[in-house]
């Protein structure tokens, strides 16, 4: 459904993308993975053809660029700030998008309806949540039922609840068969979901896996925190260099470094040796 | 729902429904804006008051004060008018862009060509209403107080300032396309305002002075100024001659004649179009991040 | 051979369906060679042929309601009058021919006392035309001109030495000047003269009195030159805006008095020209209206002797001008302790006696600027004009002389004149309509602009 050759970004003399290709089938989700300036936002406007790229990007057969607005026609895009036209009233911005798209008002008041944003309809944009921005996203996004759907940062500003909805939500789009590209960076609920993800840095694929499988390819590793009482900390961090994790102490417990996947190592380590943990933090 | 596969026939070149859908948009938030209508009621106001106070009261001198009326008018015009369309397309662009609403838009199977004349249709429309309400106004007043005087010359005036209203909606759409702050594109705009409506007429003034340059140069540099040939157009129409306006006028009026009303309307069709197309060219070009 | 038969037959069939203006046509000067002096020749109607000359005083007049047109063809005079007491009246006087050296006129006259009383004369290169007829009357005629390039037409009506001539109530459109060469003691009153050169033109002709005139649109209003003890009042003024062009100008002049007069809208309002131009010699400016003129009084700079008061100078660009800047003085502004009315006075009137407690001083910088620098006119009434005046004020660096100093400024206008004519301004719907359209255009858009994609929610 979507397919990217050798896509290259500059901006000046800063090379954003750099010679990035990825084919996602119709039906897949990928999850574009990275840290702030990886540039996977950057892959997502230039698919939208917001800006100028080198390198061929097809979407459904259409060259985005010669066709953008047959390309943008079939794609659904949330974007990160959701900061649009913040004095407009919801079903005004909804109205205005199907409009745009030349679709009858009776699908407004459909997808109004399928996201619940009927009790919201007369809000202006700028006094809604952040979870109910992203439903309005994507309630925008999916007016013209596209094959496509790009979400930039999906759960980026969200607070806890909002964020489950928008994972139920995002479960849903999955079961429909939409092809699916979405950026974060930092992996948790929702990176979690895709069939695939592929890890950005400085514009280049690092590595492309399935999502369980991704800490243990790049060779992820973390800090445990692991608060135990002053009397056992000389004996838990025997423990833990016995089975060969360096641990140091600190004024509150010991600081453990481990590969991403094994973290459940070091709490098993402790636990068979009688030690019991208090607290405990991840430090990335 | 199911994600729909069947590709839609959706022609590349601008379309007129588009640029409607987006213009009505951009219409309707300009008239939403307290600003606008600020604009309004201080355009308005002003140009009903001029028309009330312009008169003693005497009607054989009515056609002669409405020549002052005008006059005034016109004054008022060159001040609030390109300041409006400056503002209002300096805006336009820089400000939907820092918001990303731009980027909403162009997500849509809209192209650019669209998003920009769509904009530009808009704020046209609403920038026009402005005029029209302001010299409806004035018009009222002129009308009930001295009767049906000059209404050639009161129309004529009402769309040259609807040209230079879009003239300067050009030039401040072309502003924005190249400024990606809102508040340096305002800043800029209303140093151009500065610069058409007071700098360069003190800068001409005092140059005549110092120097002594010719009226040939004077005149010409005076009708490039797009307010300046607003004033001079509307002038034609309520004075007979640009005569009035001492050896530059007389200069004008021997060397250019019948011509000269057609060009100075044309210095000033010039900056209703340049500007414009500069800006569409500058935003439509791909090599333009969004 | 046929169709020969059949064209002469057509010719005698014209011939004889028009046969009272082909006859009248050849007899117009028969008409007059027979006729007795004195006597009254009562003109059928119809068309008679022009280059008539009367040498003997009589009246020509319709015998009734019909037209009498007397046509010239296009050649020469039409009417001359080589005797005295000529009475011409109510006829249509057409087609002069249209060289200017050889004075071809409607009705040229050459002996004292004529009456040329209700005349329309049409296409003639002259009108009225008056060479030594002194004691004359030329009332209510109505003067048209031939339609060539204004300098190549002639006068609407001229006057040389026919002093004591009453010119009174004609209507003069579109000639060259109304010109009074050496005529004293000339009453011009009641005439509208309109899209000339000059109005009314003066040249070394005393003791005129010219009123309730309305002279419009001309290039030049009334120049006045050469002449003394004129009195110019009640005339309407209005609209003369040629390039070098005056409401009134004085030039050369001596004792004018300017009284009550309406004038607006002109170029210049009153242009001064070393008049009065005998030292000592006063001329006295009061009653009038000056308003709305790119200048309101324009002074050459040498002139002096010049009384203004009790005139109300209403937003004139310019109130007052010195042309070419440079001293002025000794003219006054203020007469027995009444100034004038000034629309931008700034000042106050504390004790309400209708005088302003602080004089009006005219010290506008731009003013001052465009007295040396007449290009600058360009700029006249622009926003950037206005603020130099403004910064000049706040911050005065420069400080101009002052043009006028009026120490006993009237806060409120005179009672203005009343114009002498209605000028026809109509208090018509067309600016109401356009500008409720206008309005309804700006509430339409409005409107429409609420709801964008649906009609109802």
């Amino acid at each position: 459904m979507i397919e990217i050759r050798n896509l290259t970004k500059r901006y000046g003399p800063v090379t954003v993308v750099d010679d990035f290709s990825l084919e996602v089938p119709a039906g897949e989700a990928v999850a574009l993975w990275g840290p702030n300036g990886a540039g996977k936002t950057t892959v997502v406007r230039c698919i939208l053809g917001l800006v100028d790229y080198e390198g061929t990007i097809v979407v459904d057969g259409l060259d985005a660029r010669t066709r953008g607005k047959a390309v943008r026609s079939r794609i659904g895009y949330v974007a990160q700030e959701l900061a649009f036209y913040d004095d407009m009233a919801v079903l005004d911005v909804l109205d205005y998008s199907a409009a745009l798209r030349g679709l009858t008002m009776e699908r407004v008041d459909e997808v109004v309806e399928t996201f619940r944003l009927g009790d919201h309809r007369t809000k202006r944009v700028g006094e809604l949540s952040g979870g109910l921005k992203q439903r309005l996203g994507l309630a925008a996004a999916l007016l013209p039922d596209p094959p496509v759907l790009l979400l930039d940062e999906p759960t980026a500003s969200l607070d806890a609840h909002s964020r489950e909805e928008t994972i139920g939500l995002f479960e849903d789009l999955r079961a429909q068969g939409r092809t699916i590209v979405l950026t974060t960076h930092h992996m948790e609920e929702m990176g979690m979901l895709v069939d695939r993800v592929v890890a950005m840095e400085n514009g280049r694929i690092v590595t492309e896996c399935p999502p369980g499988e991704l800490a243990e390819r790049l060779g992820l590793r973390v800090w445990l925190h692991l608060i135990v009482d002053p009397d056992e900390r000389s004996e838990a961090q025997r423990v833990l260099e016995e089975a060969g994790l360096g641990a140091r102490r600190n004024a509150a417990g010991l600081v453990v470094e481990v590969p991403a996947q094994e973290k459940g190592r070091a709490l098993a380590l402790l636990h068979r040796a009688g030690i019991e943990l208090r607290d405990l933090e991840v430090w990335t | 729902m199911t994600a729909a596969t069947s590709p839609v026939a959706i022609p590349e070149r601008a379309e007129g429904r588009t640029i409607l859908v987006v213009a009505r948009k951009e219409l309707a938030d300009a008239l939403a804006s307290r600003w606008f209508w600020m604009w309004v009621a201080a355009f308005a106001g002003l140009a009903a008051t001029l028309a009330l106070v312009a008169l003693p009261g005497s009607r054989v001198a009515a056609s002669a004060s409405f020549s002052r009326t005008a006059a005034s008018l016109v004054a008022l015009v060159q001040v609030i008018v390109p300041l409006m369309g400056l503002t209002l397309g300096a805006q336009a662009i820089a400000s939907q862009r820092e918001h990303g609403a731009l980027r909403f838009l162009l997500s849509h199977p809209v192209n650019r060509t669209e998003a920009f004349w769509g904009i530009y249709l808009g704020l046209a429309a609403a920038l026009v209403t402005a005029v029209a309400a302001g010299f409806g106004a004035a018009g009222l007043v002129t009308a009930i107080r001295t009767g049906g005087t000059r209404t050639g010359a009161f129309l004529w005036i009402a769309v040259g300032a609807a040209i230079l209203v879009l003239a300067m909606l050009g030039i401040g759409m072309l502003v924005s396309t190249f400024t990606r702050r809102t508040s340096s594109a305002l800043g800029i705009a209303v140093f151009i305002w500065l610069g058409l409506v007071f700098l360069g007429d003190l800068g001409l003034m005092g140059t005549a002075v110092a120097t002594r340059m010719p009226v040939s140069a004077l005149f010409a540099v005076t009708v490039a100024n797009p307010v300046e040939a607003f004033r001079l157009a509307a002038l034609a129409s309520f004075t007979r001659s640009l005569d009035v306006l001492g050896p530059a006028g007389t200069y004008a009026v021997n060397v250019l004649g019948d011509a000269l009303v057609p060009v100075i309307v044309g210095v000033l069709g010039l900056w209703f179009v340049l500007p414009a197309a500069a800006a569409w060219a500058r935003f439509r070009s791909p090599r333009q991040d969004l | 051979m046929i169709r020969r038969a059949a064209s002469a037959a057509a010719v005698v069939v014209l011939l004889a369906a028009t046969p009272t203006a082909a006859e009248a046509a050849a007899d117009l000067q028969a008409i007059v060679d027979g006729a007795e002096p004195g006597a009254v020749i009562e003109l059928e109607a119809g068309t008679y042929r022009g280059g008539v000359v009367i040498d003997k005083p009589l009246t020509l007049r319709p015998a009734g309601d019909g037209e009498v047109v007397v046509d010239g063809g296009g050649v020469g005079t039409v009417i001359t009058v080589d005797a005295p007491d000529v009475t011409i009246e109510g006829l249509v006087v057409r087609a002069s021919g249209d060289t200017l050296d050889r004075e071809e006129a409607g009705i040229y006259v050459n002996e004292p006392r004529a009456k040329i009383l209700d005349n329309r004369l049409e296409d003639v290169l002259f009108g009225i035309f008056l060479h030594q007829a002194p004691d004359s009357v030329v009332r209510g005629n109505t003067i048209g001109a031939k339609d060539l390039f204004i300098a190549r037409r002639g006068d609407g009506l001229r006057l040389w030495e026919s002093h004591r001539t009453l010119v009174a109530d004609n209507v003069v459109d579109g000639g060259r000047d109304a010109v009074f060469w050496f005529c004293d003691e000339l009453t011009i009153r009641g005439n509208r003269i309109s899209n000339g050169r000059y109005g009314l033109h003066f040249m070394y002709s005393d003791a005129v009195v010219v009123e309730g005139n309305a002279l419009i649109d001309n290039s030049v209003g009334s120049y006045l030159m050469y002449s003394k003890d004129l009195t110019l009042r009640r005339n309407l003024i209005s609209g003369n805006n040629g390039p070098s062009g005056y409401g009134v100008g004085l030039k050369d002049m001596d004792g004018a008095e300017l009284a009550d007069n309406l004038i607006v809208g002109n170029r210049v309002g009153v242009f001064l020209d070393n008049s009065p131009q005998t030292v000592g010699v006063t001329q006295e400016f009061h009653g009038n209206l000056v308003a709305y003129n790119q200048i309101g009084i324009l002074f050459l700079p040498s002139v002096r002797g010049n009384v203004f008061w009790a005139n109300a100078f209403v937003d004139n660009s310019v109130q007052v001008g010195v042309q070419g800047g440079g001293r002025f003085s000794g003219n006054a502004w203020t007469h027995e302790g009444i100034g004038n009315h000034w629309s931008d006075y700034a000042g106050y009137d504390a004790d309400g006696d209708g005088i302003g407690d602080v004089p009006y001083r005219l010290d506008d910088l731009y003013d001052a600027l465009l007295d040396r620098n007449p290009e600058i006119m360009l700029f006249a009434e622009t926003p950037a004009a206005k603020a130099l005046d403004l910064a000049a004020r706040a911050f005065p660096v420069i400080e101009p002389r002052p043009k006028v100093v009026d120490e006993a400024p009237l806060v409120r206008p005179p009672r203005l004149p009343d114009p002498p004519f209605d000028l026809g301004v109509e208090p018509g719907p067309a600016l109401l309509v356009a500008s409720t359209l206008m309005l309804a255009f700006a509430g339409a858009v409005v409107g429409s602009a609420r709801r964008p994609w649906r009609s109802s929610r």
